[in-house]
This record gives C-alpha cells, sequence and structure tokens, in this order.
C-alpha cells in the first residue's frame, strides 16, 4: 500500500504574471486519500489539473505508475484519463440528455465495453451507492447530492486508479456533503484506490487520510502532525457493505 | 459615462475563442441580406415588367409563381438572421464574469450585448448590399421570357432597399434581445430540463389525413386542361405538402431518434440519438428548410423529364413559362442549399459555446474530441439525411402521377434529383465543418 503511484516533481506554472505553482513536489501513495485545502486562488485546481495530465506544467515533472504524465501527447493524455483516472467536479457536470445510468455506461463505452455489459456494471454501481430505482432518471431529475453520486459511479466504474475530486461537496449542505463523502471514500480508498480532493471544508478533509495546504502555489503540510515530507502512516478508511465508511483520521491536526 | 465606454471598449475586443461568434454571424448576414434583396428584385420584377398577357393568363401565373418563390424563401431566411443574432448574443457570457470584476452590472452587460449584436448585423447588412450589387450583373443574365431579365429590371427602389436592411437590423436586435433571455445558463451551463419534452403522436395522425387530402384533391385538378390551373395546384400542393411535413417531422424524428437510442452501441450513436431526443423540435426546425429542397428537388425533376418527354408546346408564351418555372425552380433549390448550410453552421456554433463548460468537463474525463465532434455532427446529420429522404418520397407519393410518368419517360429526371439531394446534404456537412474550429478554442481555453 506504500507504493507510490503518483510523484510530482518540481512542477511550476505561471499565468501571465500570476504563480498558480511554484516548484511542488508531491508524492502520493497507492491507496491515499489525499486532501488539499487552501484559499482561493492558491492553485489547488491548478496542481490538481496537471498531476491528472489536464494542463500542462511550464516546468516539472509528473510521474504515474512509471509513465511520464509530462511526456505524454494529447491523445494518449487523454487516453490515460480515460481509462486509469476518475473525475468528479463541483456541479456534476453530468451530460444533461442522458439518463443517470447512461451517463455511467458511457464512460465504459468510451473503453470499448459493449452496451448491455456497460448498462449491467453501471446499474449494479448505481445501487451500491443508494441509486437503485433511479438509473431512468435524467440529470435534472435528481438532487445535488444524487447527482453528485452517479458523477462518483461515472469516475469510478472503469476501475480508475485514482479518482480527482474538485470541491465535490461545494454546492451541498453539510448533511448531504457528508453522505456524498461518504459514497466517495467507499468507491475510492475503500477498494484500494487512490483520492485526490479539493475541499473548503475541513470537516470533508478530517476524513482522508491526509491533509496538505496550498499558499500561493506553495505546498506546506499540517504544521504539528507532518514535520517532514514524508507521507505519514495511512489511516486506512473502513468500508461497509452499504457503502458507507467510517474514518479515524489521526493526522488531521487542525485547521489553517 | 466614461468608465460604461471603457468598459465596452475593454470587452468589445474579441478573444481568440470568439472571433467565430463574430465572424459567423456577420458572414450570416450578409448572405441573408444578399439573397434577401435578390429574391425581392427577382419577384418584384415580374409586377414591374409583366408578361404580355394572353388567353393562357401567363403573366398572372408568372407573378404568382414570383410571389410563391419569395414567400417561400423569407421565412428561412429571416430564420437564419434570428439564428446570427442569437448566436452573437452569447457573447454576453463570456464577458458576464470579466464585467462583474469590474463593477457593471447585468443589464449594462445585456444593453452592451444586443448593441454589439446590432453593430455586427449592420456590419453584415453592408456587406451583404455591397454582395447583392456584385451579384447583379450575374443574376441579369438568367434568362426569363426568352430574354435576359437585364440589369435595369433588377435595381430595387432605394426606398425598398432601406426597409429590407432596416428589418434586417431590427431582427438582429430583436432576436438578440430574445436570445438573452432564452440563454439561462444553469451551473451547468447548458439549459437543463426536468423532464425531455414530448411530441405528441396526434401530430403523425393529423399529418396522414392532411396528406391524404392532399392527395385527393391534387389528383382530381392534374386532370385540368389548363396549364396555369396545373401550375397553381402544383404549388398548392408544395405548399401544403410542406404543411403536412412540418407537422409530422418531429414525431417522426423523435421515433427514429427513440429506435436509434435502443440499438445504439457506441458513444457517438448514444449521445446522438439522446440530442435529437432532447428537443426533436428544435431538431426539426435546423432541418426543416432542408425538407422544403427535398422536396422542390422531386418537381424539379419530375417537371423537367416531363417537359423534355412532352416536347415543344405551340404557344410560345406557355413554352416560356415551363422553361422559366426550370430556371425559378433551379434558383430556389441552390438559395436553398445555401440557407440550410450556413444555419447548420451558425446554430451548431452556437450549441457549442452554449455547452461550453460541458464539451470541456468530457475533454477532461478522457472523451476524445472525434468523439464529441463526430456526436455533434451525427445528431445534425441523421436528421438531414432522414429529412431528404423523406421529403422526396412524400413528394413523390403527392405527385403520384406525374412521378410516375416521369420515371417511365425519363428516368435521367432521377439522377437529376440524387445529385441535387446529394449536394444539398454535402453543403450541409460544408456548413458543420465550419463549426468544428469553435469546439477546438472552446476546447482549447
Ligand atoms: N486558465 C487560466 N488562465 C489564467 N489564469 C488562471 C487560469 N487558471 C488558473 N489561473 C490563475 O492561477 C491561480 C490559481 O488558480 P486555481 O488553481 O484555479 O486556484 P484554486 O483552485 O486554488 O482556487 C489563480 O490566480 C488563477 O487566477
Ligand atoms: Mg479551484
Amino acid at each position: 500500500m506504500n507504493t507510490t503511484i503518483l510523484s510530482a516533481r518540481s512542477l511550476s506554472k505561471r499565468y501571465g504574471d500570476g504563480i498558480a505553482l511554484n516548484n511542488v513536489d508531491l508524492d502520493i501513495a497507492a491507496g491515499e486519500s489525499v486532501a488539499i485545502m487552501g484559499a482561493s486562488g492558491s492553485g489547488k485546481t491548478t496542481l490538481l489539473h496537471t498531476l491528472a495530465g489536464i494542463t500542462s506544467p511550464d516546468a516539472g515533472s509528473v510521474n504515474y505508475a512509471g509513465t511520464e504524465v509530462s511526456a505524454l501527447n494529447e491523445t494518449q493524455r487523454s487516453k490515460l484519463r480515460r481509462e486509469a483516472f476518475g473525475f468528479v467536479f463541483q456541479a456534476g457536470l453530468l451530460i444533461p440528455e442522458l439518463t443517470a445510468i447512461e451517463n455511467v455506461a458511457l464512460a465504459l463505452m468510451l473503453n470499448g465495453v459493449p452496451r448491455r455489459d456497460a448498462e449491467a456494471q453501471s446499474a449494479g454501481w448505481l445501487a451500491h451507492l443508494g441509486l437503485a430505482g433511479m438509473e431512468a432518471r435524467r440529470i435534472g431529475e435528481l438532487s445535488g447530492g444524487q447527482a453528485q453520486r452517479v458523477a462518483i459511479v461515472r469516475a469510478q466504474v472503469t476501475g480508475a486508479r485514482i479518482v480527482f475530486a474538485d470541491e465535490p461537496t461545494g454546492a451541498l449542505d453539510s448533511h448531504t456533503s457528508a453522505n456524498v463523502m461518504s459514497a466517495l471514500l467507499a468507491a475510492t480508498a475503500g477498494r484500494g484506490n487512490t483520492l485526490v480532493l479539493v475541499t473548503h471544508d475541513p470537516t470533508v478533509a478530517a476524513r482522508c487520510s491526509r491533509t496538505l495546504y496550498m499558499h500561493d502555489g506553495v505546498i506546506s503540510l499540517a504544521p504539528a502532525a507532518h514535520p517532514d515530507a514524508t507521507p505519514p502512516p495511512v489511516a486506512h478508511p473502513v468500508s461497509t457493505q452499504d457503502g458507507s465508511t467510517f474514518m479515524q483520521n489521526q493526522n488531521w491536526a487542525g485547521q489553517p | 459615462m466614461k468608465s460604461t465606454f471603457s468598459i465596452l471598449w475593454l470587452t468589445s475586443r474579441p478573444s481568440s475563442g470568439s472571433k467565430a461568434v463574430i465572424a459567423l454571424p456577420a458572414v450570416a448576414f450578409a448572405l441573408v441580406t444578399a439573397l434577401l434583396l435578390i429574391v425581392l428584385a427577382g419577384g418584384l420584377s415580374f409586377f414591374t415588367n409583366p408578361a404580355q398577357d394572353d388567353e393562357f393568363g401567363t403573366a398572372g401565373a408568372y407573378q404568382m409563381l414570383a410571389a410563391l418563390a419569395v414567400s417561400l424563401m423569407v421565412l428561412p431566411i429571416l430564420t437564419l438572421g434570428g439564428s446570427a443574432a442569437r448566436l452573437s448574443a452569447r457573447r454576453r457570457d463570456e464577458r458576464l464574469s470579466t464585467l462583474r470584476l469590474l463593477g457593471a452590472t447585468a443589464a449594462l452587460v445585456s444593453v452592451m450585448t444586443i448593441v454589439e449584436s446590432t453593430v455586427i448585423a449592420c456590419v453584415g447588412v453592408l456587406a451583404g448590399v455591397v454582395l447583392y450589387v456584385a451579384a447583379l450583373p450575374a443574376i441579369a443574365l438568367i434568362p426569363f421570357q426568352g430574354q435576359a431579365l437585364g440589369l435595369d429590371k433588377l435595381w430595387l427602389p432605394a426606398n425598398v432597399l432601406v426597409i429590407a436592411a432596416a428589418a434586417l437590423i431590427l431582427l438582429a436586435a430583436v432576436s438578440a434581445a430574445v436570445g438573452l433571455r432564452q440563454v439561462v445558463l444553469s451551473p451547468l451551463g447548458v439549459r437543463t430540463r426536468q423532464t425531455a419534452p414530448t411530441v405528441h403522436w396526434l401530430r403523425l395522425a393529423l399529418g396522414g389525413v392532411a396528406a391524404v387530402g392532399l392527395y385527393a384533391v391534387m389528383s382530381t385538378a392534374m386532370s385540368s386542361p389548363s396549364l396555369a390551373i396545373v401550375v397553381v395546384m402544383v404549388c398548392g400542393g408544395f405548399a401544403g405538402g410542406l404543411a403536412v411535413l412540418n407537422l409530422m417531422g418531429p414525431f417522426v424524428l423523435k421515433w427514429l431518434a427513440g429506435i436509434g437510442l435502443r440499438r445504439a452501441q457506441t458513444p457517438v450513436k448514444l449521445l446522438a440519438a439522446r440530442t435529437v431526443l432532447e428537443s426533436p423540435k428544435a431538431a426539426w426546425r435546423q432541418v426543416s428548410s432542408l425538407s422544403m429542397t427535398s422536396f422542390i428537388a422531386v418537381i424539379a425533376g419530375t417537371g423537367l423529364a416531363l417537359i423534355s418527354a412532352a416536347g415543344e408546346s405551340s404557344n410560345p408564351a406557355e413554352m416560356y413559362l415551363t422553361g422559366d418555372m426550370r430556371t425559378g425552380v433551379l434558383i430556389t433549390v441552390v438559395a436553398s442549399f445555401l440557407l440550410v448550410a450556413a444555419s447548420a453552421g451558425v446554430n451548431q456554433a452556437a450549441a457549442v459555446l452554449d455547452r461550453r463548460e460541458l464539451y470541456v468537463s468530457l475533454d477532461r474525463l478522457g472523451m476524445p474530441r472525434s468523439v464529441m465532434d463526430a456526436a455533434r455532427k451525427r445528431a445534425v446529420m441523421s436528421p438531414v439525411r432522414l429529412v431528404t429522404v423523406g421529403s422526396a418520397a412524400l413528394a413523390v407519393i403527392l405527385l403520384f402521377p406525374l412521378t410516375g410518368a416521369a420515371l417511365f419517360f425519363a428516368p435521367l429526371s432521377l439522377v437529376v434529383i440524387a445529385g441535387v439531394l446529394a449536394c444539398g446534404i454535402g453543403l450541409v456537412r460544408l456548413g458543420l465543418a465550419a463549426s468544428t474550429p469553435v469546439l477546438g478554442k472552446v476546447l482549447a481555453q
């Protein structure tokens, strides 16, 4: 579990005069759930996009499981994102004309899974996250929390080894946010996969195994708990059959 | 006030991604203006310089045909103008975020966007007038009643010109305002509906009844000895057929897209079928002018075939009339092709911009751009194919005695029809291709 799956070295990215990433080094171990916190504009989204091969850094490199992401061309990176990564955005960004199950099945179909199998697998996952009976609903007929759970299923149905989530609970109330977070953790770290999550909510961050802080494009660790840069022992989420997850987090030391 | 103008100036310079949003409507308006003026000039020339009349009522038939052609063209022309203006109104969304930071109100942004859309339309209209003047010498060569139309008959009176231009500019302003109200973007960046809209099967039933009635009237009228009456009936059948098509079209598109959805095995087919199902009426609107083109093509093919098979008429005026009908029909078909291609480009550019955020997110998820582009094009092209073939088939049935005869006496007519329809489909593809760079730019941001 402690093998590094994603590592970034000396990442830098500027937009005009502004520095979004300033010489960032980061190692993420397989099975970890990493929360990234920080003020708006501190570079969290840019970091997430650079790690996922959406944005190219000006300098530095990203290595995913032995593959140099920054060396891939646009088509190869698109394929990598489709096959190995999953994404959950703040506003689900599901396709509104498609039903819940079609949105999920589409991710599998893009990887060449026949439609019938894709829909069967998707139905199982949707039921697992408490969405049984809602397969045929259009996205507009789902609540915000339900739509976010569909997005989580879409991100994980292909067996993505890393799920990147950018403020996935940012538009939800605290109760729904807790449910969605449970679903997200169960679907990712709960199955041995990795979660990299950006959040403004300390209670959401507290449920991840590690929290990092960004400030003006620089990463810092929680002061008390992480005096050095090596990844701390990971608290593994405990997943139950119904999809809820109980997390103890010894590492989170307080709010920024 | 000074700051208002500096904001207007700041944001009126297009970003690299939005040049198409300015260029496409301007080009569309130039095309719309030129076509409208040419159609008006051609139509009016039959009233200002009527043909010599005879016992068959030839002059009246010319004027009726001209009026029919003008009325058929005007609606698609104005529709294209409206979509062009709505496309330029999309620029508001791109500005809103910047302008909010600068302290502008949403109302100011809206007013600025309407002003800008209108200015773009003005530029397009001016270019269209130039295009009209430039095209006149070529149009003047088109023979009617045995001689070239002539430049002198095609100059529109200044007041007609000014009124037409003013009407188009007004249309642009109104459409932009309507467009601003319609495109209320949700946080998802698309117009989301709670449930898919429904298209009632009653459309199909009504359309079927109307088609049968139309057929009965047509087949009795066809036996009339007067060519003028036959012409009137053909035109009536044409207008009636279009009405039937418009009634049944959305339902048929919905029904076939439903079949396509169930059978879809690839992401492209799934997405395309759902896009059509999302709004069969909108899908129909986008291709309905092609149904007219297809309809005209069948009638033209039939007419050409019968003329060549029947030999020369003894009455010279009537002889000219049949030849001139062929000319008029060909002109109408060419203009329709241009309109369909232009509106496919403009509507698709608008659709891509409407869904900017969704396309960006799909790109991030790793959906290949080729899949997005293919799905988008298929959602237009499959109705196009359907409408082309379906309308042609309906025209064949409605004119059955004539089309049957044409098929027997002159199979060449079939080749003409097929060629004309293939051209139409090719042109729509070209129009769609013009919107592909917009997707590329949206994704590159
Ligand atoms: N596409 C872009 N163009 C220009 N500037 C950008 C772009 N994306 C991000 N930035 C800038 O980079 C900085 C970091 O942004 P971001 O990573 O989105 O921050 P966060 O997600 O922490 O709010 C900000 O100053 C932002 O304005
Ligand atoms: Mg962000």
